[in-house]
This record gives C-alpha cells, structure tokens and sequence, in this order.
C-alpha cells in the first residue's frame, strides 16, 4: 500500500532528494509502523515530538503498534517551544 | 462605561456576539501573560486594546537592540529596561483604562499557583519548555485555561487548553518531560511577522475565552509553516497515561 510522508520544518531534510517541498510517497507494508517508517528515513527519535496520522495526534505507545491504511497521511513537526 | 469608553470599543460592541455585555466581561477580567518578547508583545498590545480590564506582565528580561526585530511592544529608547517597564509604559500609553501588575522574575511555585488562581486566561507567550510545563501544572491545578503558543524559525503553533473541561488534554499530553530540545529565537532565529501570527491567534481566543463567546481551539492545534504558508490543525486527544492531567 502506499502512504504520504510528510517532514515539516527542521525534519524534511530526512525525506527523499526528489521530495516536492515536504512530501513524500512511498510504498509500505501492512507491519510497518510510525517508529519503522522514521527508522526507514533516519530520522532521529529526539526530533520527533508532534506525530499526526490523517490530521489526528498519535501518542507515544500509538506510534509503536499502530499500522496504516492504503491512502494515509502520516505527517511530522518538530518540537516548538520559542515565543 | 464612559462616553470615551463607548467610543474606544464601539467598534467591537458594535458586534452583536461582544456588546455591552462582552465588553464588561473583558473589563472585569485577569489574564495572566508569561514572556513579554515575540508572542506577548502582540498579546499584550490586543489585549490591553481591547479593554481587558486587569494584566499581569511577567518577564524578568531586559530589552535588547536584538530583541526590536520582533517584540514589538518595545522600542529604541526602551534598551536596556525590564521588558515589564518598557510594555507597561506602551500598554497604558494605548490604554490608560487597563491596570496592569508587574513581575519582574520567575514566576514559581506557590506564587505561580496564587497568580494562576486569581487569572481567568494564562497567556503561554514562554520561550522554554520549563516554563511551559510549570504553566501547564498551574493552569490544570487551579482549572484555568492556557492559551499556548510557540513560534522558531517559520515554524509556529497555537492551541487552547481547558482544564474547566475534563475531556481537555493539556500541554503535557502533546510534550512528555523528555522534549530534547532547548532551541530558542535567539540561537535559531524567527521571522517576526510569524509571531505577529500566533500572538494574534492567542489574543483572539483569550478575548472570546473571557466572553465565553464562540469556540477555541480546545482540542486543536494549529501548525503553521510559515515559509510555505502550510497551515494544519491536529486533533488533540487526552492522553490516558499523562501525569498531569490525569491524576484523579
């Protein structure tokens, strides 16, 4: 099945040198997870903070177990704590 | 309310959600603001604008040449004075109506908590997550809602929580104790107008927190990337095992 990865800000330099702005697509299999796909892309765990699977915050425990649909858009921000 | 008063906010009593009735609200009400840089100076200049009536500045910083790209509420003469003297100065200049408190250091412990309480809205315009997570505490402590913003580089974010609402999630449930990174402004830079953005934003839900008028983002946040204008809203959940909110 395939999906759309999205890396925001400091995090789309991981995505593929062919990426339009912060975008991928990529096929994955029915096992694969948020923490594998990031594996996938080395994108170091300490950068991940806000995970969004369709728009929908996934906590921690969620990114380890949950797997994905044909079609899904899983989309990363990195921490923000300036102001 | 005055003859002068009814002019300055005629034109949002003019507003059928606000009116006589909102705008004594916002005149009666506290609001809390933590950081007076890039996110509390448009914070503090609607807020003060729009006549609410009690502001509590806190910011133990002094205002540097670096600082004025950015933190508006601030000017040239004002370098080198507490950023709580500067805004202060500039808030009553627009507003002479508004009474406003200062703190000129950080704000812990049991005084957090007795400012927390006596707040109606605490404005997170914060530039760490220490602060951040002793704000949250506060806010889920004494039920008061924190209006949280954060802005670096084009990057920016905004949400509302509402401990009043026991479904809320709170700060703690979107960033666990082990966040990482430490980056600010200062070592990372910030495009001003960004802050412009997201400070905005969180004037505009305190004002309808106080008048309890419409809806906030309570449960949403936005995401802005600025340099590409990709603006997103998430769905924030509980979470069932945060140590914050979920003490019952």
């Amino acid at each position: 099945m395939e999906i759309t990865l999205k890396l925001y800000a400091s995090l789309s330099q991981y995505l593929p040198e062919n990426s339009v702005k912060h975008s991928a697509k990529f096929e994955i299999s029915t096992s694969d997870t948020t923490i594998s796909i990031l594996d996938r892309f080395n994108v170091p765990d300490k950068e991940v903070h806000l995970v969004l699977l369709n728009g929908v915050y996934l906590h921690p425990e969620e990114r380890k177990s949950l797997n994905f649909s044909d079609g899904d858009t899983l989309a990363i921000w990195p921490p923000v704590a300036g102001g | 309310m005055n003859d002068e008063q009814l002019l300055r906010y005629s034109r949002q009593m003019m507003l059928p959600e606000i009116d006589a009735a909102g705008q004594e609200k916002l005149s009666e009400s506290r609001v809390l603001i933590v950081g007076l840089g890039g996110l509390g100076s448009p914070v503090s200049i609607y807020l003060a604008s729009a006549g609410v009536g009690n502001i509590v500045l806190v910011d133990f910083d002094k205002v540097d040449i670096s600082n004025l790209q950015r933190q508006i509420v601030h000017t040239t003469p004002d370098i080198g004075r507490l950023k709580i003297d500067s805004a202060k100065e500039h808030l009553q200049a627009i507003n002479p109506d508004v009474k406003i408190d200062c703190i000129d250091h950080a704000l812990e412990a049991k005084e957090l908590v007795n400012e927390a309480t006596k707040a109606d809205v605490i404005v997170d315009a914060s530039d760490n997550f220490q602060t951040r997570f002793a704000l949250n505490e506060a806010s889920v402590k004494t039920k008061t809602p924190l209006v949280s913003g954060a802005a670096i580089r084009f990057e920016g974010q905004v949400t509302v929580f509402d401990p009043r609402d026991e479904t809320s999630p709170c700060y703690r449930c979107l960033y666990g104790d082990d966040v990482a990174t430490q980056e600010t402004c200062t070592a990372n830079g910030v495009i001003a107008p960004l802050l412009g953005i997201i400070g905005s934003i969180q004037a505009n839900e305190t004002l309808k927190l106080l008048m309890g008028i419409g809806e906030t983002l309570q449960g949403k946040l936005l995401l802005l990337d600025s340099l590409y204008m990709d603006l997103n809203q998430a769905i924030l959940k509980k979470d069932p095992a945060c140590p914050v909110c979920n003490i019952s």
